[in-house]
């Protein structure tokens, strides 16, 4: 590099966070009973339609919720496992951190009912993380901030139900989604190396991904909707959501490996957000790790908040729980929001798909 | 050929020969995924970001080059 190249390079310190003395324990994902295949939207959108829209987001089968069934009833199910396999008392745990945009009810937080479900102690703190693409990045980030502050035990249960929040004649989001919910072990341990994020947002982007019904602001209308879709269903503009990630994905993980002063090859795995098969493939091939980023969007669906757990449980499973494994997650969309971490994982003494 | 013409071709699922400036776009199914599609092809090929709304308003072949161009 001559001087004057080096005079060129930003000055500025990698952006980002190392938190040092958290460990993952463990991951559970819950997947609900009902399977649906491909041929079951060909009434909604059309055959031509779905094989349009299959080609590009590669989904083949998604699992979705009974008609009563939530996302905190598929977080219990995947907590429960983990508790039991992790062999936590329960009043060991010193929070839990429900993150999900398809709560149970408005108030109380989602998080609050789950404590006491799972039994928990009046000491541990409980609360909901409102954000879905993002959002188990989120969940452990903060769950690692807590363990800094001085948390020993920590639960992250993200998932969602965003199977309840679209409407079957929209081809854009009929049938990319599916359900599922997870928990996460985060646990204090002196030994471990630092864990690195990297977060942002970008609120100009709100409007590309959103369900405007169900707050408390009376929707403004958007002429770009497809007319008839309701308030209460999710409205998504593929293309800005899709241009979003290209700008986003790649520099955060530069950023991302940057801050940790790691290379790309020294990464064993690069779990990403199952957004869109095509949009998975591009940017695997950006960060140039194909082999290294699993897709399994063809069999879940876009999951939301769950998408990196299930990718962990049933893609990473075996070598997870039996490997010291180099892992970088990465979430981005509505919001828009996007974060990653890096983590060195020690093998996993829990690690599995069960199904609620 | 050069690989963006290529990949034009395999999106617009015709003969790679039969893609030329000329080709006019609205001929062979202009629509969202076919934009999503060419986004990612010109990041692909030339290392650019091209805006959506931009590129879907291209009536021709001629348009998304010079587009990509100006994207510089």
């Amino acid at each position: 590099m001559t001087m004057d190249a080096a005079a060129a390079e930003p000055t500025a310190p990698p952006p980002g966070f190392a938190v040092p003395g958290v460990r993952l324990r463990g991951v559970v994902s819950a997947l609900p009973g009902r399977r649906l295949e491909n041929a079951a939207f060909e009434a909604s959108v059309g055959a031509e339609a779905v094989a349009d829209v299959v080609k590009m987001i590669g989904v083949q089968t998604r699992y979705w919720v009974e008609e009563g069934q939530t996302a905190s009833d598929l977080c219990f199910v995947a907590a429960e496992r983990l508790i039991e396999a992790l062999a936590w008392a329960r009043d060991s745990v010193d929070a839990l951190i429900f993150v999900s945009q398809t709560f149970d009810q408005r108030l109380p937080a989602t998080a609050c009912v789950l404590h006491g479900r799972l039994g928990l102690a009046p000491r541990c703190q409980a609360f909901d993380v409102g954000l879905g693409c993002s959002g188990y990045v989120y969940g452990l980030w903060l769950a690692s901030s807590l363990v800094a502050a001085g948390c020993r035990r920590v639960l992250v249960l993200a998932g969602d139900t965003i199977s309840r929040v679209i409407d079957p004649s929209d081809r854009a989001t009929a049938l990319l989604f599916g359900d599922a919910g997870s928990a996460t072990a985060v646990e204090a341990d002196a030994d471990a190396p630092p864990a690195v994020f990297v977060l942002g947002s970008d609120g100009a982007g709100a409007a590309n991904l959103i369900v405007s019904g169900g707050g408390f602001r009376t929707p403004a209308p958007d002429p770009r909707r497809p007319p008839g879709l309701s308030p209460e269903h999710l409205y998504m503009d593929g293309g800005e959501v899709f241009a979003f990630t290209l700008r986003a994905v790649p520099s955060l993980v530069r950023d991302t490996l940057r801050r940790a002063g790691r290379t790309t090859e020294e990464v064993d795995s690069f779990v990403l957000h199952q957004a869109n098969q095509f949009m998975l493939r591009h940017l695997a091939k950006k960060i140039g790790a194909p082999d290294r980023t699993p897709i399994n969007i063809d069999r879940f669906g876009n999951t939301s908040s769950a998408t990196i757990p299930l990718v962990l449980t049933n893609d990473l499973a075996e070598r997870l729980a039996s490997a010291p494994t180099r892992l970088m997650m990465v979430g981005f969309g509505v919001g828009y929001s996007w974060g990653s971490a890096l983590f060195d994982a020690a093998p996993l003494a829990c690690v599995e798909t069960v199904t609620a | 050929m050069s690989a963006f013409y290529e990949g034009l071709a395999e999106i617009f699922e015709i003969e790679p020969a039969a893609v030329g400036p000329d080709l006019v776009l609205a001929d062979h199914n202009w629509d969202s995924l076919a934009v999503v599609s060419t986004i990612a092809l010109i990041d692909e090929c030339y290392n650019r970001l091209v805006d959506g709304a931009a590129l879907a308003r291209c009536e021709r072949v001629r348009d998304i080059d010079a587009l990509v161009a100006a994207s510089a």
